[in-house]
């Protein structure tokens, strides 16, 4: 089948001082077998209409400045290929479970607040230059590994149905970047971390639908950190030698 | 300034929070993703035990007036208990499956392969099952 010449971009317009409810907007674009949807909102921006408003920036994955739903489903702009969307027409939203702030534009405040609360740090007490660096073995580096990729794009939060249930839940890249550092040899935190995540608001809220490691650009667990945090606190209660480490 | 549009510091100004329009669930939310409807056939699975225990302590209390009154019910709880027991080996099969994600243990530097887990986590069920059914059977003889 022929490339089509253009492909059309739905994307949802919420002007606050204006709208009531965001809307639809469509836009017919360049298609371009190589483009994403990140590439479409640029020349719509560009050619079409100055207006439309989302974040983005290093344009490969890495920042997660892009993340918006594209046909319903949580993505980077910048990792969706319009060709997996033919014939189109394409929608393009902002991420569930967020408030919006302008069109594309989320209010990411509240899971700000969130990720410091799991206080994502390595926390030890200092110790003299002359003492020489932390080592750490490529197993012991490799147990929290995973939970380093994650690039805050936000995915997870917006695949979780428990957020919008229960705001006040930490979710799931928090609770992730508190098992990396959990699992860091180097970090001495881990029970004081652990009482957070395990507390009001943290890992027992999680239902386990899976969705926010399914949704994840990085191949982060999410939903993995998230259960073995409940497993080994409840062993830590359990059994005199659970624990974290 | 309408409804839907929250404006949490009130006037305007420069420390004002800017307007923002609320998400809102929709009570289709779970249509929206196949491991959405995966996760409610996981999670209602387990309203057909509860269903099944109800008739079964029924049954004990019709054991009251001993094996000469006692009556077994018909058919239909057959019928009940194979979809129970379908229903329960599903929510079996889905936690079990999940056991090498949800544990670690520790084995020398790493840890015991997920895949290890899981395996043991069958063959518990498995053996198990099979006392237990060994029991009853012993039990009845």
């Amino acid at each position: 089948m022929a490339a089509p010449k253009t492909i059309t971009l739905s994307v949802s317009r919420f002007d606050p001082e204006r709208d009531e409810e965001p809307r639809l907007q469509s836009y017919d674009v360049p298609f371009h077998d190589d483009w994403v949807v990140l590439d479409a909102l640029n020349w719509i921006k560009t050619h079409a209409d100055g207006s439309v408003n989302y974040r983005w920036s290093c344009r490969m994955g890495i920042c997660g400045s892009c993340g918006m739903n594209v046909n319903r489903q949580p993505k980077l702009g910048c990792s969706a290929f319009l060709r997996d969307y033919l014939p189109g027409p394409i929608v393009v939203e902002p991420l569930n479970n967020f408030p919006v702030l302008r069109d594309l534009i989320i209010d990411m405040d509240s899971f700000m607040e969130k990720l410091r609360w799991v206080k994502p740090w390595i926390i030890r007490e200092e110790t003299a230059l002359s003492a020489g660096e932390h080592r750490q073995t490529p197993a012991q580096i490799e147990q929290f590994r995973q939970f380093s990729m994650c690039i805050n794009c936000m995915l997870c939060y917006s695949a979780c149905p428990v957020i919008p249930i229960e705001p006040s839940f930490v979710g799931p890249a928090a609770i992730a970047l508190a098992r990396r550092y959990d699992l860091d040899s180097r970090d001495r935190a881990g029970e004081e971390r652990l009482r957070t995540i395990t507390g009001n608001d943290a890992v027992w809220d999680c239902s386990f639908v899976g969705e926010c490691s399914a949704v994840c650009p990085k191949d982060v667990d999410p939903a993995k950190a998230i259960q073995q945090t409940k497993f080994e606190s409840t062993m830590g209660m359990l059994l005199p030698w659970g624990g974290t480490k | 300034m309408n409804a839907a549009v929250t404006h949490p510091d009130g006037a305007p100004g420069p420390a004002a929070r800017p307007r923002t329009h609320p998400y809102r669930q929709p009570f289709t939310w779970w249509l929206r993703r196949r491991g959405y409807v995966l996760y409610m056939i996981r999670e209602l699975s387990a309203l057909p035990i509860a269903v099944w225990w109800v008739l079964f302590l029924v049954e004990v209390a019709r054991l009251r007036s001993g094996p000469s009154g006692y009556q077994p019910l018909e058919g239909w709880f057959v019928a009940v208990s194979v979809v129970c027991l379908a229903a329960a080996l599903w929510h079996t099969y889905t936690f079990l499956s999940l056991a090498g994600l949800i544990m670690r243990i520790p084995l020398g530097e790493g840890n015991v392969p997920a895949k290890t887990i899981v395996r043991a986590a069958f063959g518990g069920f498995v053996v198990l099952t099979a006392v237990i059914a060994g029991l009853m059977i012993w039990g009845g003889a």
